[in-house]
């Protein structure tokens, strides 16, 4: 089970983020360490057009694309609004802050908050709507019956 | 004493800007300017150069009752050609767009003839007869109520105007109907239920904020002009609350 003092940020930019910009600021975030899980909010961009007399064909869209974060590949499904960090501890918010300032400075004002952003335990409707989750740690972040699992990054541990 | 519409309250650019955008006395400006064949392009009901398709024969060759009503209002030109009904669909984003829904109905009925507009939080579609439809849809694109990043053709799939914009202002977009160019243009690239489009059509530069500012119709106490700021405007507003409220009662005004 995740306990559930780790600290957790939320960094929300005033514009959504292109691929290229949520690139660069992951791998800065990842280059400091310390991230136990992340989890990149914002709009769908579906692979087909969803309503309307087009729907179901394909949608090319610039902005869904695969992103390279660490030398791990990422195929980013949304235009990335906000971004969710759990931390294994307090002491590189400071680091992450730095290099947040480093990726917008030239750019836009962005929101940087500390809170509780992602569930971290199991509760009774989890385990009525998912059963028993082996890997807990999606807990809070996404759809464990979802097929599309999450991206490890290796880092440098 | 004849009748003169105030159209609207209130001292502010905003009010200003809503009572010019409904005057059909006032000419909207031209920003733009887009081809006939460009706004078929966009709008995706017929081919370029295709004839019109029709919901009945032309009123003159089908022959119309003895009617007054008919003899008093006069059809529009797609009525007496008998046109099929089509319609344009647009999303303005709440950062300042340089049009709103619910305005877009008022100024719609008080310039055009033979629609029927549909208003929604974030979109507004105004159906006609398709060579009315051309005809009123190229006024919208061409004229200050339209700005390439900030409003969006879209037929379905709307989604987006309530959101943050993209890095380069443009209103987000699911299925990317339009882009912003390497030479600063934005270019519809599928049509507005979001096939693709054979070739790019220019709609032209993305207006700058200070412009948005000035020739929004949106209060917007954040990126704008507040609500609060225009005092007449909140008192004909808690006036009209008030006389709501009481109505059925005994409406009357202190």
């Amino acid at each position: 089970m995740t306990e559930a003092n780790y600290p957790q940020l939320r960094i929300t930019p005033t514009r959504f983020l292109n691929p290229e910009t949520t690139e660069d600021l992951l791998d800065k975030i990842f280059a400091v360490g310390g991230v136990r899980r992340m989890v990149l909010n914002g709009p769908n961009l579906p692979v087909t057009v969803p309503y309307g007399p087009a729907r179901g064909a394909p949608n090319p869209h610039s902005y869904r694309r695969t992103i390279k974060v660490c030398g791990e590949d990422f195929e980013l499904r949304v235009h990335v609004g906000d971004i969710l960090l759990e931390l294994e501890d307090e002491s590189v918010i400071p680091a992450i802050k730095e290099a947040c300032d480093a990726v917008f400075a030239d750019k836009f004002p962005y929101g940087f908050g500390k809170g509780r952003f992602m569930r971290s335990n199991f509760t009774l409707s989890d385990y009525a709507k998912y059963g028993v989750v082996e890997d807990d740690r999606i807990l809070g972040m996404s759809d464990p019956k979802s097929k599309q699992r999450p991206t490890i990054i290796q880092g440098t541990k | 004493m004849a009748y003169t519409p105030q159209y609207g309250p209130g001292t502010s650019r905003v009010a200003e800007v809503r009572r010019n955008q409904m005057n059909p006395n006032v000419k909207l400006q031209k920003m733009r300017s887009v081809t006939d064949e460009d706004l078929v392009l966009i709008m995706g009901h017929h081919a370029p150069g295709a004839a019109y398709g029709s919901a009945h024969p032309p009123l003159a060759e089908q022959g119309e009752p003895d009617c007054p009503i008919r003899k008093l209002v006069a059809p529009t030109e797609g009525a007496k050609a008998g046109d099929r009904v089509r319609y344009i669909q647009f999303a303005d984003s709440m950062l300042n767009a340089p049009c709103q829904p619910y305005q877009r109905s008022y100024l719609e009925m008080y310039r055009y003839r033979g629609i029927d507009p549909g208003t929604l939080s974030g979109r507004q579609i105004i159906e006609c007869r398709e060579r009315d439809l051309e005809q009123y849809a190229r006024e919208l694109i061409e004229s200050e109520l339209f700005d390439p990043a900030t409003v969006g053709i879209r037929g379905a799939t709307v989604h987006g105007h309530s959101l943050r914009l993209a890095e380069n202002g443009m209103m987000f977009d699911a299925v990317q109907r339009c882009i912003l160019d390497d030479d600063g243009i934005v270019k519809y690239v599928k049509d507005q239920v979001g096939n693709p489009l054979d070739r790019k059509v220019a709609v032209g530069k993305p207006m700058d904020a200070a412009w948005l500012k000035e020739n929004t119709p949106m209060f917007h106490s954040l990126v704008g002009t507040a609500l609060r700021d225009d005092t007449e405007y909140v008192a004909y507003v808690q006036r009209i609350h008030a006389l709501r409220t009481k109505y059925g009662f005994m409406p009357k005004e202190d």
